[in-house]
C-alpha cells in the first residue's frame, strides 16, 4: 500500500512539469511552430526560479520570473522563425542550446543549492483521508493548477473561436492570412505561451519537485515533451495522459528495483519511454486522424 | 553522460588567460568535469589544489578549467594549457584518459595526475581512493540505527568502484547486525537529481530507514531524507549542513598529500607515474560529521575498526564472504587482493539486489 501511495502521489507531482511544458508546446504546434528549444527553456526557467525564489523568498515570484525568461527566448525562436523565416528545426535546436548555456550562466553562483520545497497546499479534511487523501490531496498547489492547464488548453482549442483562429493558423498560414488573420503576431503569442509554460515547468523542477540547482538537472525531460505532443497526436488529453503514464512508469520502474526483483535494470530503465511510446502509438493507431489532427503547416517556413 | 554546458565551457576555455609566470614557478593547470560547486567530486579536486598552493605558497602558480566535457573540448583544453607554459596537469575525470596520455607521449617534460583512469606512463600517474574502507564504516552505523532492518542504496552504474563500496557498507552492517536487508536502486544514469530522488523516496516507501546516497555529486537524496525524517548517508563530501538533523554520517576523500606530494615529485624531477590507490593508512579517506545518534558501542567498533585500517591491519573483504548465489568468493582469512578489488563485479549475499548484466 505505501508503494501504491507513493507511485500514485509520486506520478501527479512527477508529471506537473511535463504537463507545465507539454501544454505550451502543444499550443505552439497546434499554431504551426515547432519548438525543440523546450530543453532549454525548462532548463532556463528551472535557473531563473531558483535563483528568485533564493533572492525574493517568494514562489509567485519564482514561477513569474520563470515564466518570463521562458517566454523570452521562446520570442527569440518566435523573431527567428516568422520575421526572418529561419527554419524552424535549426533555429529550435540553437535556442534550445543557448537556453542550456545561460541557465548554467544564471545559476553559476547557486550551483548544488538547495531551498525549501514548495508546500503541500492544506486541504482540511481532505488530506486527512487514508489512503486517497495521500495520494490525491497532499500535493503542492502546481499540481492542482497543472489540472486547471490541462482542461482550459483543451477548452480554449476546441471550444473557443481564439482556438479555432490558432489551429486556421496552423492548417494553413496563407489562407489564415487571406482572410484577415494576423499571423505572426498569433503564432508569436502561442510560442511565448509555451516558453513560459516551459519555464514554469522547470522552475517547478528546481523549487518544488527536487528544491534544489544542478547545471543540466532537467536531463533530458524537455524532449520527452516534444515526444509527448507528437505521440499524442496534438489532442490534450492524449498529451496528458502520455505524460502521467510517463510519470508512473518511471516511478514503477524505481519500485519495482526497490523490491528487488530479477530484472535488469537496464531494461527497467528505458521502460517508461517504450511503455508510454507504445501506449500512446496504439490509441492513436488511426492514421487519418493523425493526420487530420496534425497540424498542416507544422515546421514549414512562413510563405507570407 | 553527464550533460554539460558545451558554450560555457567554450567560453571558460577562450578566456583562459593565465598570469604572466615567474621562471621558477611551478605551474599546475587542473581540468575538472563539472562547475566548482560547494560540494561535489569538483570541489573535493578543487580542495587538493587549495592544499598546493598552501604547501607551496609562491612556489607554484595554479589554475583551473571547470565544466569541461569529456571528448574534443577536453582534449583541446589540455593541451591548451600544456602550450601556455603548465608543468603539471590534473585531469578530474575518466574520459580524459586517452586525451591525456597521448598528450604526456608527445611532451615528457610534463606530469600528469589523473583520476579515476587505468593507463600509465613514466609521467602519468592515476588516483583513486579507497571508499570501500569508510563505506565499510559507515555500514556499521547503518545497522546500529536501522530499525526496519532494511537499507536502501541509491547507486549510479555498477561500476567496480560503486559494487566494492556497497560490498564494503553490507559487511560492515552485517559486522554489527547480520539480519539487515540491503536494497539497491541503480540509476543507470551519472547524472538525474530529479531520478535520484524519486529513487530515495521508492525505496522509503518500501520500509528503508536509513538511505545510502553513493556518488550523488548534489544533494538531492540528502535534502529528501532530511524532509522524510530518514538517516541518510552522503559520498564525496560532507553535506552536514544539508541534512542537520538527519546525517548519519559523510565519506570523504582527501587528495593533498597526494597531490602536494605529486607537485613535490614534479619540483624535484623525481616524478615516476603510479596507480595510487589511497586509503586509510596515507589519509586519503575519511569520514566526517557522524551522527550523536550512533550508539556509543557501535561507535567504539567503527573507531576499532577504523585504527585497524589506518593500521593496515584490517581490509573489510575478509573472509568468508558468499556471493548472492551462495558460492564463497573468500575463504575464512583470506583477503581480497588488489587486482580482484579493482574489477570486483560480485555482491556479497545480503543485498538484495542484482547487478545489472
Amino acid at each position: 500500500m505505501e508503494v501504491l501511495i507513493f507511485i500514485v502521489s509520486g506520478t501527479l507531482a512527477a508529471a506537473t512539469a511535463l504537463i507545465f511544458a507539454a501544454m505550451g508546446e502543444l499550443v505552439a504546434e497546434k499554431s504551426g511552430v515547432l519548438n525543440l528549444g523546450i530543453e532549454g527553456m525548462m532548463a532556463i526557467g528551472a535557473a531563473m526560479g531558483f535563483v528568485a525564489l533564493t533572492l525574493s523568498g517568494s514562489y509567485t515570484v519564482g514561477f513569474l520570473a520563470a515564466a518570463v525568461l521562458g517566454c523570452l527566448l521562446s520570442l527569440v525562436h518566435a523573431v527567428l522563425t516568422l520575421v526572418f523565416r529561419a527554419d524552424q528545426t535549426a533555429s529550435g535546436l540553437a535556442i534550445g542550446i543557448l537556453g542550456l548555456g545561460l541557465s548554467s550562466a544564471i545559476g553559476k553562483s547557486y550551483e548544488g543549492r538547495t531551498v525549501a520545497g514548495l508546500p503541500e497546499l492544506d486541504l482540511g479534511p481532505l488530506s486527512d483521508i487514508p489512503i486517497i487523501g495521500q495520494m490525491f490531496f497532499q500535493q503542492d498547489i502546481m499540481v492542482y493548477l497543472s489540472f486547471v492547464l490541462v482542461f482550459a488548453t483543451w477548452y480554449v482549442l476546441t471550444r473557443t473561436k481564439l482556438g479555432l483562429v490558432i489551429r486556421a493558423i496552423g492548417e494553413s498560414p496563407e489562407n489564415a492570412h487571406a482572410l484577415g488573420l494576423k499571423v505572426r503576431l498569433i503564432r508569436a503569442g502561442c510560442v511565448g505561451f509555451g516558453g513560459a509554460m516551459a519555464g514554469i515547468g522547470g522552475a517547478y523542477m528546481s523549487t518544488a519537485y527536487t528544491p534544489l540547482w544542478a547545471e543540466g538537472m532537467i536531463a533530458g525531460r524537455g524532449w520527452i515533451v516534444v515526444a509527448l505532443t507528437v505521440f499524442g497526436t496534438w489532442i490534450v488529453p492524449r498529451v496528458a495522459f502520455g505524460a502521467y503514464l510517463f510519470g508512473s512508469m518511471s516511478l514503477l520502474e524505481l519500485s519495482i528495483q526497490a523490491f528487488g526483483w530479477n530484472i535488469p535494470s537496464q531494461a527497467m530503465s528505458v521502460m517508461p519511454y517504450v511503455v508510454t511510446i507504445i501506449m500512446l502509438a496504439v490509441i492513436s493507431r488511426n492514421l487519418a486522424f493523425i493526420r487530420l489532427n496534425s497540424p498542416a503547416s507544422l515546421g514549414a517556413v512562413l510563405k507570407i | 553522460m553527464k550533460r554539460r554546458n558545451v558554450l560555457l565551457s567554450l567560453a571558460a576555455a577562450s578566456t583562459l588567460a593565465l598570469p604572466a609566470f615567474a621562471q621558477d614557478q611551478l605551474k599546475i593547470g587542473f581540468v575538472y568535469p563539472s562547475p566548482v560547486a560547494d560540494v561535489g567530486w569538483s570541489a573535493e579536486l578543487n580542495a587538493g589544489r587549495l592544499a598546493i598552493e598552501e604547501a607551496f605558497g609562491d612556489q607554484v602558480e595554479t589554475f583551473f578549467v571547470e565544466n569541461v566535457p569529456e571528448g574534443p573540448d577536453a582534449a583541446r583544453i589540455i593541451n591548451q594549457m600544456a602550450a601556455q607554459g603548465a608543468d603539471m596537469i590534473m585531469l578530474g575525470s575518466f574520459g580524459y584518459m586517452n586525451d591525456g596520455i597521448s598528450l604526456a607521449e608527445q611532451r615528457p617534460d610534463l606530469t600528469f595526475i589523473h583520476a579515476s583512469g587505468y593507463l600509465l606512463a613514466d609521467n602519468f600517474s592515476n588516483f583513486q581512493s579507497r571508499n570501500y574502507e569508510t563505506s565499510y564504516l559507515v555500514g556499521m552505523a547503518a545497522a546500529d540505527v536501522t530499525e526496519t532492518n532494511t537499507v536502501g542504496i541509491v547507486a549510479a552504474f555498477a561500476i567496480p568502484e560503486v559494487v566494492g563500496m556497497i560490498n564494503g557498507f553490507t559487511l560492515g552492517i552485517q559486522a554489527v547486525n547480520p539480519d539487515v536487508t540491503v536494497k539497491v536502486v541503480w540509476l543507470n544514469s551519472w547524472f538525474d537529481p530529479p531520478k535520484a530522488q524519486e529513487s530515495a523516496r521508492a525505496l522509503m516507501a518500501q520500509d528503508s530507514d536509513v538511505i545510502y546516497s553513493l556518488y550523488q555529486d548534489t544533494p538531492s537524496v540528502v535534502t529528501v531524507a532530511e524532509e522524510e525524517g530518514v538517516w541518510v548517508i552522503n559520498t564525496s563530501s560532507d553535506m552536514k549542513e544539508y541534512a542537520p538533523n538527519w546525517l548519519l554520517a559523510s565519506q570523504i576523500a582527501d587528495w593533498s598529500s597526494f597531490f602536494v606530494n605529486s607537485a613535490q615529485a614534479t619540483i624535484d624531477g623525481t616524478f615516476e607515474g603510479e596507480a595510487f590507490w589511497g586509503g586509510f593508512v596515507d589519509d586519503t579517506v575519511d569520514v566526517l560529521s557522524w551522527s550523536s545518534s550512533i550508539s556509543p558501542e557501535t561507535m567504539t567498533m567503527i573507531k576499532e575498526a577504523e585504527a585497524a585500517m589506518r593500521a593496515g591491519e584490517f581490509h573489510p573483504l575478509t573472509g568468508p564472504v558468499m556471493d548472492q548465489d551462495g558460492t564463497e568468493r573468500l575463504a575464512s582469512g583470506e583477503v581480497i587482493d588488489d587486482v580482484a578489488m579493482a574489477g570486483i563485479d560480485w555482491l556479497v549475499t545480503g543485498v538484495e539486489t542484482r547487478i545489472p548484466q
